[in-house]
């Protein structure tokens, strides 16, 4: 992603996302964009765990 | 009328169009069906005659009629007639049926919407999160899956299970394959590499460099997905590269004194072949980074007694000496180096090479952790290393999915002779959500481990499947050259929900449609039995599936396949257990025995399937996959939003206690591990730290160790992984991103991100288009 990304007057940036990779169904994904209504609600929905 | 009698048509045609000889018998049997259903409305007999001779009588003359147009008919002559309840209970009948079958033209839909909506707005593009259905060749593949699924619903299932599949009480998955293949395959490379091979496109030899043994890891991986429609995995990961990288030490040695000689003594004749063959032939056995330390004196003497010739000159033994260490010393920086890149470009091409029509990357499976030889450990601590550091900018790698096998006595405590890998593991995990733990020591793993046999270490394959016991030849219960065939899963919530607390009512329901998905997994054994080794080019021509070699090239795969799985899986335990008891298995102790009881009857449903039939039927905690909206959101529909049951947009994973549920780490350690021992076909337990929790190496270990001494199969930590790929930071990323201070979408200035490379070297550089 980044390879594609350059300069215009000396700013880099605009409208870039964040990568947000999360383990969905057991499968690591790169961007939620592209997860399932359901998936995207679970991955929403989750609480952390106390240790 | 025409006359007494009624001119019946000749032909009708089938909702597919194909035609089909008129029988008046099954519009009697309809009405007489609507009739019974209507119970208080009795037609009697010389009315019936009648009303059957009306709608006949009112097909019109000279056209081939249709099955919707005669149905229609049926329906307006009950009205006519004043059977009102009778075509109340028709139309009704009616619904249901043309409910279970797609017609064609909701095919056409589906095209229209895979061809003109883009993912974001089309839910049935994003099922699978890793196949890029924008793509061209994401939509041929897409087309291609639901053309199969409305072939196989409306032509291939007994409508019984095709209805059950439809609405909702079962999922068939990967029914688009139903005709085609089995689901995966544990390949071992040492085996498929041993005397080279082929990938139907031409010879590839036996190969002799690490850089060598990593491609074509991945090349095996791929050319099986292309035959199979779910994962790959290779069980014996680290015992395969560890040949790869003992080939390439024993080249950099022997370079190494070549060179050593040919600078040393000016002497062009070491460089020969014939050297290097001699002097190959004068140690004891093949070399390696183990014994090679103990053939110094073999080396010493071979060079004093006959070096002479090579050298042409008498050779001093200090050199020799010299030599024989400084080559072991290059030689392990060469291969070292060499491992570190092949291991690279093995996370790399997995990460890009395409399969399945370039749609997507094939879904690898790598397993590791328990040999302990140093070209083995050599490996795996470059693996991960690079998994560590990350891709060409730092991404996290999505492939493959890295399993650390954790045995004790190899791995799991100090002084074993793997446990610094072990930590390795733990803090890469800690990074990059890789690799997930499996434990070797898991009663129910650990019965079928013999020391020093791979074959017998459990393997898992992506997201949870597990081969290993084998009802169908108890002699092979071992990992490689076996898979799933295919898999099936119950919605056990609406079981629960339709049981009205009825724990009686709920198993004889259950119990039924178990015995539905058997009997679906049979129909489908039946269509793999009759593959033949040609289907499978690389699967079965090159032997990597269990007895695959015995086989010729016409040979029918049926008999060898019975060492695969067939699986019913289940989703949504939780929501089953509050629709039943008002509590999941993470809020009450009582809830908790019923779920232990309800997956325990499943379990033995399959193992008295395997009785019965000879076959591995296992019990599979389901991943939910595009599942876990689709049955939830058909029960809202029938049920309306039942509190904790149907009020999510999904149903909860397996086994798992609730998503949104707050509960401590090793609480819900606990409270799964018990499953894990009844889901002989595959499991998975994850725990959820946050950032901080996470990258604190201690807290991270006390969870796997956890997992381990609690009986857990498999299981792995999720943590928030995100990245700013403009700075090139990763971690965790509220709304501001640490490093550069930028906003999602906003932008920032080279001179800024120049400074920060200063201080992080991963920072990309920037080319100013306007400069």
């Amino acid at each position: 992603m980044a390879g594609k990304v350059t300069a215009n007057n000396g700013q880099v940036g605009e409208n870039v996302k964040f990568d947000r990779i999360r383990r969905i169904t057991g499968y690591l994904v790169g961007t939620t964009d592209r997860f399932n209504n359901a998936k995207r609600a679970e991955e929403r929905d989750r609480v952390k765990h106390s240790v | 009328m025409r006359g007494n009698a009624v001119i019946c048509p000749e032909i009708i045609k089938k909702r597919n169009g194909a035609p089909v000889p008129f029988d008046v018998k099954k519009i009697r049997d309809a009405i007489r069906k609507a009739n019974d259903a209507a119970r208080v409305e009795a037609i009697a007999p010389f009315q019936f005659e009648k009303l059957v001779d009306a709608v006949v009588d009112a097909i019109p003359y000279g056209r081939t009629p249709n099955v919707e147009q005669i149905q229609d008919l049926v329906e307006e002559k009950l009205i006519e007639n004043g059977f009102a309840k009778t075509a109340k209970a028709y139309i009704l009948y009616r619904a249901e049926h043309t409910k279970v079958r797609k017609t064609e033209a909701d095919l056409v839909k589906i095209y229209r919407e895979l061809t003109f909506t883009s993912a974001a707005d089309a839910d049935i593009k994003r099922e699978n999160a890793n196949i890029d259905a924008d793509t061209s060749m994401g939509t041929m593949l897409k087309y291609g899956s639901e053309g199969a699924n409305y072939f196989v619903d409306n032509y291939i299932l007994p409508k019984d299970i095709a209805a059950a599949h439809i609405n909702g009480d079962i999922h068939i998955h990967d029914k688009d394959f139903y005709m085609l293949t089995e689901t995966c395959c544990q390949i071992d490379l040492l085996k498929l590499f041993e005397g080279g091979f082929s990938t139907g496109h031409g010879y590839i030899r036996q190969p002799r460099s690490i850089a060598s043994y990593a491609a074509l890891a991945c090349i095996a991986i791929q050319a099986n997905q292309n035959e199979m429609h779910g994962g790959q995995s290779v069980p014996n990961f680290d015992y395969a590269m560890a040949e790869g990288v003992a080939c390439t030490f024993r080249k950099e040695y022997y370079d190494a004194v070549q060179r050593y000689f040919w600078l040393e003594y000016d002497c062009q004749e070491v460089l020969e072949e014939e050297f290097r063959q001699a002097l190959k032939d004068a140690m004891p056995e093949r070399i390696n980074m183990a014994n090679i330390d103990d053939y110094e004196a073999h080396f010493v003497d071979w060079f004093m007694g006959c070096g002479e010739k090579w050298l042409k000159k008498t050779p001093k033994e200090e050199d020799i000496r010299r030599c024989h260490r400084t080559s072991i010393r290059i030689a392990m920086k060469e291969t070292d180096m060499a491992t570190y890149q092949a291991m690279e470009s093995l996370i790399h091409n997995l990460n890009t090479m395409n399969s399945r029509a370039g749609a997507q990357v094939p879904f690898s499976s790598i397993n590791y952790g328990t040999c302990t030889s140093l070209e083995a450990r050599m490996a795996i601590r470059n693996l991960l290393k690079v998994t560590e550091i990350g891709l060409g900018n730092g991404e996290t790698a999505i492939f493959p999915v890295q399993i650390f096998k954790v045995k004790e006595g190899i791995n799991y405590n100090p002084g074993d002779p793997n446990y610094d890998l072990f930590r390795l593991a733990i803090k890469v995990s800690a990074k990059r959500l890789f690799p997930n733990f499996s434990f070797i020591d898991a009663p129910f793993n650990l019965k079928y481990y013999k020391e020093g046999d791979y074959n017998t270490e459990i393997a898992y394959m992506g997201c949870r499947t597990r081969v290993m016991g084998n009802h169908y030849d108890p002699e092979k219960e071992v990992t490689c050259g076996r898979g799933n065939l295919s898999f099936t899963s119950v919605n056990l919530p609406r079981l629960g929900i339709k049981a009205h607390r009825d724990l009686g009512v709920f198993y004889q329901e259950l119990d039924k449609r178990l015995d539905l998905c058997c009997r679906q997994l049979l129909h489908r054994f039946e269509i793999q039995k009759k593959k033949t080794v040609k289907n499978y080019p690389f699967l079965m021509g090159q032997g990597i599936w269990m007895g695959s070699e015995t086989l010729g090239v016409q040979d029918q795969v049926g008999e060898i396949l019975k060492n695969g799985t067939l699986s019913v899986g289940f989703i949504g335990l939780a929501e089953t257990l509050v629709s039943l008891t008002g509590k999941h298995h993470g809020e009450s102790e009582e809830s908790r025995k019923l779920g232990y009881e309800i997956v325990a009857h499943m379990r033995a449903y399959m193992d008295q399937k395997s009785e019965e039939t000879g076959l591995n039927f296992t019990l599979l905690a389901t991943p939910a996959e595009g599942l876990s909206g689709r049955f939830v959101r058909m029960d809202q529909k029938r049920f309306g939003k039942i509190p904790g049951v149907t009020d999510r947009e999904y149903y909860t994973n397996s086994f798992h206690v609730p998503v949104y549920y707050p509960i401590q780490a090793f609480e819900k350690i606990r409270i799964e591990a018990p499953y894990h021992a009844l889901t002989n076909a595959g499991h998975i337990s994850y725990v959820e730290l946050d950032g901080d929790t996470a990258k604190n190496p201690e807290a991270f270990e006390a969870i796997i160790r956890c997992m381990k001494e609690s009986g857990i199969g498999y299981g792995s930590v999720n943590h928030p992984v995100d990245r700013d790929p403009v700075c090139g930071y990763t971690g965790v990323i509220d709304e501001v991103c640490p490093r550069c201070g930028r906003r999602e979408g906003e932008s920032v200035t080279v001179e800024r991100l120049n400074e920060l490379r200063k201080k992080y070297p991963d920072v990309p550089v920037y080319l100013d288009a306007n400069h």
